[in-house]
This record gives structure tokens, C-alpha cells and sequence, in this order.
């Protein structure tokens, strides 16, 4: 693993407290899966097997509504957690895809060795812990403001908070996300300042 | 007519649900997987290995036509089903999991089995040829993603009176297996009984 995408872990796993020697055991559970434009990651109606982190490019979740049309769900992007978290939880199959949206890179653990990290250091518990009360709290924020803002204030509020990377993918994905019509989001690109 | 927009990602989900059903098959007691419901229908291993004989025919024509498609490097395009071929379609889709109407199967897509001879190790070779050979359609589906499908079309198992561009034979052989799911559905609750 090299050293800056080891350094993108550690900043995932901010409060782990662990020796050299658990470190490399902690790194050999890693492993670094590369992705072409458009690479389907995860399939719906398959089991995410894979907790990952993204070292490089843009992911989209999405689910196809009943006329087949990709409705996006959420962005991950370089130094964010990645995956379909709900299968990988449940072992379920997945309702979800995970789709690259540029050339993607991502270090991938398997549901396995993940677990083995809670079982063998407590202090997963404390990230574990943290880690899906921010996925709480993230996707409670996006429920509000979709429920509350308009679509302008929608696109002001996202595009104050999200990454330069996400700026340059296909606008149709951001304006799924952000429930409005590409024609909207052209619109409001055009003629907005945030 | 509404219009039947096809997109990749849909084929591909519903594969997926597919192979799930066909793989808690597996634990189902062999007695039950070669029993038919009545003398007239199949037995579920009888649907399955005939969806296998169903997909030889695409198999070579994919091997065919795939390499010779030029590579995309935009988002595919939705593609619209033409009128006909949806026509075609929606024959073999069940609608609320029922088969709207029973067809005959020709000759030679008929499944041959000699159950009282068939052993655990046979039904798992059927179940196995079924992933093999529905696997490379999902890869065929996977690929042509990446392709330019509007360019070349085929001849169906059917003969040339039904041609296919690669999407619509995709969903041709999805809603065929569809239907087939609804049949093994019957025959199981045709067995239990």
C-alpha cells in the first residue's frame, strides 16, 4: 500500500490507537481495486461484499425507479467510505448500484476481515460507532433539506459544501441527487451564485 | 403504445434477482426439482435445462457480434424497443407473476431428461450449465454497455421473421426467464401438494 493512500486510511480510521505491528496487520487487510468510467462496482440485486475507502474518482449510489431511470442516492469521492452499506450490513441482496462515474480507485476489505477488526481491537467499536452515527446524521440532513428547501436552495446549499471533483461529473447525476430535472440544474448553473 | 425504454442496468438487476431464485433451487430436495406437477408440465429441472438449450442459440450470436461492435466512451444512450420486437416482448413478460398465456415450445427446445436416472450430480450440472450459460449473458450485458448497440441487429432463435438489436434480445431472454421463474413457482406449489 503506499504511503498517501495509507495516510487516507488513518484519517478514516481517525481514533484507532494500535502498534506497528497491528498497523501491518491492520494495512494487509486492504487491498487496491482499480475501476474504468462507468464500471458498475456493486450490482443490484447482488451482495456488497466489500467495505471500501475511495483513493481516487467518483461513485454514485443509485437505485432505478420503475422507468428504469438512475435516481441518485449519494456521491463518495476521494478519501470518503464507499459501498453498499445496508447489504453489507444485512448480507442481504442489494437494492442498489455503486457505479464509478470517473476512473476509480478503492481500497476494498472483505465483510470477513471486517468483522475480525471489531472482534480482535474494541476500539472499532468507537469508529463503528461514530462512523454510522455521521451516516445517520448525513442522510437525516439530506431528507430535510429536500423536504424544506427549494430547488434553488437545494443547489446553493450542495454545491457550499461539495468537493471540486464532484463538480465535473454528468450534471444529470447531480440533478438526481438533488431531485430536480437536468433542465433545472442547467438553469440554475447558469444563472446562480453560491 | 407506450414506449419500452431499455437500459442496461435494469436487465442487469433483474438478472441478478433471478440468479437468486435459481440458486435456492439448489437446496430444494432432489425429489422435489424432478417431479412434475402434473404429466402434462415440466419439472422444474426440465424448465431449467430448457432455458439452457434457449440460450445456445444467443451465446454463439453474442460471441459474434460483441467484438464487432465499436467502443463508446459516453454514457450509453436509453435505448427504445422498436415496435415489433416489443411486441414480441411482452409475449413472454408475466404480468403480476402470472403467465398470461401457455405457448408451445418447438421441438427443439424441448428439454429431454431421463429423471428416474437423474442423481444430485446431474441437477447440479443443469443448475451449474444454467450459471455458466446466464452468466456470459450478464457479461454480454456488461460489456455492451461500453459498446455502441444501434448498429447491428440478428436473427432470433425464432428465425428471421424476429430480429433483435442486443438490447432487445436482453430483454427477450429476461422476461423469457421471467416467465419461466412464475412456471417453476407453479410447479413447486404444484409438488408441495
Amino acid at each position: 500500500m503506499r504511503d498517501e493512500d495509507f495516510l487516507l486510511l488513518k484519517n478514516l480510521f481517525f481514533n484507532l490507537r494500535i502498534s506497528d505491528k497491528e498497523e501491518e496487520h491492520f494495512k494487509s487487510l486492504w487491498c487496491t481495486k482499480s475501476f474504468k468510467q462507468y464500471d458498475l462496482i456493486t450490482e443490484a440485486g447482488s451482495i456488497e461484499r466489500n467495505f471500501y475507502l475511495v483513493l481516487e474518482g467518483v461513485q454514485a449510489i443509485y437505485v432505478l425507479n420503475e422507468k428504469g431511470e438512475k435516481v441518485v442516492l449519494g456521491f463518495s469521492y476521494t478519501g470518503s467510505p464507499s459501498g453498499v452499506f445496508d447489504s453489507f450490513v444485512s448480507g442481504e441482496p442489494s437494492k442498489i448500484f455503486l457505479e464509478a462515474l470517473k476512473p476509480s480507485r478503492l481500497l476494498a476489505i472483505s465483510k470477513s476481515d471486517y468483522l475480525d477488526l471489531f472482534k480482535n481491537d474494541p476500539s472499532f467499536y468507537q469508529w463503528g460507532h461514530h462512523f454510522f452515527q455521521e451516516v445517520l446524521f448525513g442522510r437525516l440532513s439530506r431528507e430535510v433539506e429536500l423536504l424544506t428547501l427549494t430547488a434553488e436552495q437545494r443547489y446553493i446549499s450542495f454545491m457550499q459544501r461539495c468537493p471540486d471533483e464532484l463538480k465535473v461529473i454528468p450534471q444529470k447525476y447531480l440533478a438526481s441527487y438533488l431531485n430536480m430535472k437536468p433542465e433545472t440544474f442547467s438553469r440554475l448553473r447558469a444563472s446562480t451564485v453560491y | 403504445m407506450a414506449k419500452l425504454i431499455l437500459t442496461p442496468e435494469n436487465q442487469i438487476q433483474r438478472l441478478n434477482t433471478i440468479f437468486n431464485s435459481v440458486e435456492q433451487l439448489r437446496d430444494l430436495p432432489l425429489v422435489q426439482l424432478k417431479k412434475r406437477g402434473n404429466p402434462k408440465t415440466w419439472s422444474v429441472l426440465e424448465v431449467i435445462l430448457h432455458l439452457n438449450i434457449a440460450y445456445g442459440h444467443y451465446q454463439t450470436k453474442f460471441e459474434e457480434i460483441l467484438p464487432n461492435l465499436s467502443s463508446i466512451d459516453v454514457e450509453q444512450k436509453k435505448f427504445k424497443c422498436r415496435a415489433w420486437q416489443k411486441f414480441v416482448i411482452e409475449g413472454q413478460r408475466p404480468k403480476n407473476n402470472v403467465r398470461k398465456w401457455k405457448m408451445k415450445t418447438l421441438k427443439r427446445f424441448e428439454p429431454i431428461i431421463d429423471s428416474e436416472h437423474v442423481d444430485d450430480k446431474k441437477a447440479n450440472e443443469i443448475i451449474d450449465s444454467f450459471f455458466a450459460l446466464y452468466g456470459h449473458l450478464k457479461e454480454t450485458i456488461v460489456t455492451s454497455r461500453g459498446k455502441d448497440v444501434t448498429k447491428i441487429k440478428f436473427a432470433s432463435a425464432i428465425g428471421p421473421i424476429v430480429n433483435f438489436y442486443l438490447p432487445e434480445s436482453f430483454e427477450f431472454l429476461i422476461c423469457h426467464l421471467e416467465r419461466h421463474m412464475v412456471q417453476i413457482s407453479e410447479i413447486l406449489k404444484q409438488v408441495e401438494k
